[in-house]
Parts: C-alpha cells; structure tokens; sequence
C-alpha cells in the first residue's frame, strides 16, 4: 500500500541497520507509523536527517509493508514551530506520551490536530502545564478513554466546585473522604472539561490526576520524561 | 552463512557488530585475515581483549579510560576553569583535533531522550553538578549536537550551571563554512536565521 503527501510529525528516531532510521511518526489519517528512512545517516545524508527531526509539520510518502513502512519521501509542509528551553523538553513529553499510549496504525482523527495545537501552544509560550494537560484530555479522548470531568461516576451526581473528589483512573471522581488517590477540586475538574485554565493549584491537582491516569493505561508504569519534565521545572 | 568451519562461522557472525558491517563484509573481513594477515589478525584479538577487560570510564569526565581517572584529566597542562560538555568520545575527540581548546571536558553518553530510556541519571548529571559545586569551574561550554534532545540537553544544562553560579556558553551554530543559503535545509537556516550577530 502506497500512501502519498500524509501530513505526519516525526516523534522520535533512532538508528536502524547500517545507514537508516527508524521513525516513529503521527500522522493524520495513519495514526502512529514507524517508517524505516533509508540511507539518510552519515555524513553525506546530513540534510536528510535535518529535515526529519520532531516537530516540523511534514508530508510524508511511504510504501507499507507489514508492520512498518518505508519512507519514500518527506517534504516541508509549513513552517518548523521553533520549541526552546522547557517548551522543548514539554515538547519531548509530548512525543513520549504517544509513542507509549498509542498502538502503531490505529487512526485517530482528532489526534494529529490536538498534537499540532499543542505544539503550536508550546512554540506560542502559552502556558506548560496548561497546554499539557489539555493535550493529556484530548489525547484520553481520541483513544477512547476519555476522562469524566462532569459528573460522579458511581451515581452520575454533577460535580460540585466547592467539593473535594478523588479520580480514581479506571471509573472517575468520587466525593473525597480521605481515601487515596489523586485529590482535586470540581472547580477544577469543571475547568477542564470547559478548557478554562484553572488556578496554579488546580493545575497542579491536575497533573497529579493526569498521572494516576496514564500511569493505569501504562500498566503501571511510568513515563521517562516526568523525570526530565520535573526536574527542570522544579529549578524555577 | 553456511561455511565449512564452525569457528570461521563464529567469527563472520562476531565482527557483523561493527557498525556499517553485514554479512558480506564480515565475510570479506574474516578471510582476509586468515588468507593473508593471521599477525594483524592475532594484533587486532589482543587489542580487543585488552580494551574490552581494560578500559572503563574516567571518574571525573566519564570518557573512555583505562585509569580511574583519565591522562586529560589528570594533566597539569589543561585549563581547569573551562569544562566542555559533550554528547560522545568521538565529539571529544573531533573538538581536540580541530580546535586548539584547553580546557577539560565532561561526557555524557549521550543526550537527554525520554523515548530511549536516557534521562538526567544515565547522563550522569549529579556527577557535573557535584562538580559544578566544586567551585573551580567559571565557564560551561555546551557542545551537545544542534538536534531537538542535543538542544533540550542544552537547555538542561544551562539550568545547572545557573544553578551553580556558572557561566554557560554554547557553540554556534548555522551556515556551514562553503555552503550555500539555498541548499541549506531549512532547519538550519531558521537557526542561523534566528542566531544571527552583529557586524563589526
Ligand atoms: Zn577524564
């Protein structure tokens, strides 16, 4: 199956063979793809290897071939969004989280907008946190997990701004009376099904809660950039 | 590979781990050596086996060493003010053959990459802050490659050095010496575009 001018974000890369690539990428309509780039590494392909770094919006061409592709061609597809500092490292983030929570070629229509928004956001200097966890939530939402922000999950009772609950990953919230979990406020949960930025300690009750609930769909584990993300951000 | 000797076949199969070698030139590779240069060949075992039982990694700057520290880092003749940090041995070594620096350097062994399982611990970052804290260091030379995780590297350790008190540099990056600006990808002429000095 031949596939022409998909627009597609690379996530990540890593040597394959003697001279390719192996490129995980998001594309639009494919969903996650790893395509093998051929002859791109060495000195004579230093070019190549430029233009398929993350976050440069691309066209990619590809043959597939039983489980991954093979890169038939790459060209720019608008202009490169330029991440620095902590904006790259959340961009990092970004990366790790799709290429650990979403299955290679499964479509996921919303995905690839919300990815682009987000880096948009990151190259914008909007808000870390923020534009994380919306990503986080549209990310759950696209694959089907969507988080349930307005309402309690054992008796559908609409959330209260005022209450404390605690979001237990596999169900939702339920009304806080000291059991463990991540503790967040309805104000905030409410927020963030409105898209409304909550206060500092709302995002960081977010955060904690967006962790419980990848850490579940992981199996457990945990992603590698909360280490990096973490560490340097806490050197504000 | 199907040979007459299971130990020619043992061999064809070690020497496929050098990068930028299959089954072909492994072929070639091994029946050279038996055909025409059994003493390169007993060299080249020795040297091996020397090198993987003997060489480890410098206790200050984590380069390939055979001592626990190595000759750079333990020579009177560098600036000990000056710390160079870069990704790889071989940067350490192309900076030492192209440039006339004196100072010392820091490996790191790569960059920071969340997706290969490289963060600030594999790095040995608490190793250079340590350092850093030690006082003797006035400038960080941040020469991590210009790729998305060398800059986010580079990022990382700029916080540190602030951290520390210490000035951090950065190699420049942008047009190479020769090119020319429409062959240039478009990356790299967003960076030079972006980094652009003043003219004196
Ligand atoms: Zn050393």
């Amino acid at each position: 199956m031949r596939i022409d001018q998909q627009p597609a974000y690379v996530l990540h890369a890593r040597p394959y063979r003697e001279t390719s690539l192996l490129l995980e990428c998001l594309t639009r309509d494919h969903g996650r793809v790893g395509l093998v780039a051929r002859g791109v590494r060495g000195e004579r392909a230093r070019l190549a290897r430029a233009e398929l770094e993350p976050f440069l919006p691309l066209a990619l061409s590809w043959r597939m071939r039983g489980e991954l592709g093979t890169l038939a061609g790459a060209e720019a597809a608008g202009a490169p969004q330029r991440l620095a500092g902590d904006a790259l490292l959340a961009g990092l983030y970004l990366n790790e989280l799709v290429v650990r929570l979403v299955a290679r070629q499964d479509s996921h229509p919303e995905l690839f907008g919300a990815y682009a928004l987000a880096l948009g956001r990151l190259a914008a200097g909007e808000s870390l946190a923020w534009t994380l966890r919306r990503f986080e939530r549209d990310l759950l939402d696209a694959l089907g997990y969507g988080l349930l922000l307005d309402r309690q999950a054992e008796d559908e009772t609409p959330l209260q701004p005022q209450a404390d609950y605690v979001y237990l990953p596999e169900q939702g919230p339920q009304p806080w009376r000291g059991q463990p979990g991540p503790r967040v406020r309805g104000a905030d949960l409410l927020a963030l099904a409105a898209d409304r930025m909550p206060d500092p300690e709302g995002l960081a009750a977010l955060r904690r809660m967006m962790r419980a609930v990848i850490a579940a769909h992981l199996g457990g584990g945990e992603l590698r950039a909360w280490r990096v993300l973490g560490e340097a951000l806490r050197h504000r | 590979m199907s040979t007459a000797s299971k130990v020619l076949a043992e061999l064809i199969d070690a020497l496929r781990c050098l990068p930028g070698v299959g089954a072909k030139s492994a072929q070639r590779m091994a029946f050279h050596l038996l055909e025409r240069d059994r003493d390169g060949g007993r060299r080249l075992a020795a040297a091996l086996t020397a090198a993987m039982e003997r060489i480890g990694h410098c206790r200050q700057c984590r380069t390939f060493s055979e001592e626990p520290v190595c000759a750079l880092c333990a020579g009177a003749a560098r600036d000990r003010h000056v710390l160079c940090v870069v990704e790889s041995p071989s940067d350490l070594a192309a900076i030492e053959q192209a440039t006339g620096y004196r100072g010392l350097y820091f490996v790191l062994l790569g960059r920071l990459s969340p997706l290969d399982g490289l963060g600030p611990d594999e790095l040995g970052m608490d190793l250079l802050r340590r350092r850093l804290a030690e006082g003797e260091v006035q400038e960080l030379i941040v020469a991590t490659n210009p790729t998305v995780e060398g800059e986010a590297t580079a990022h990382y350790l700029a916080q540190l050095a602030r951290d520390a008190g210490v000035r951090a540099t950065r190699l420049a990056h942008g047009v190479p010496l020769g090119g020319e600006l429409e062959f240039i990808d478009r990356s790299t002429l967003a960076h030079a575009f972006g980094g652009r000095q003043a003219l004196d």
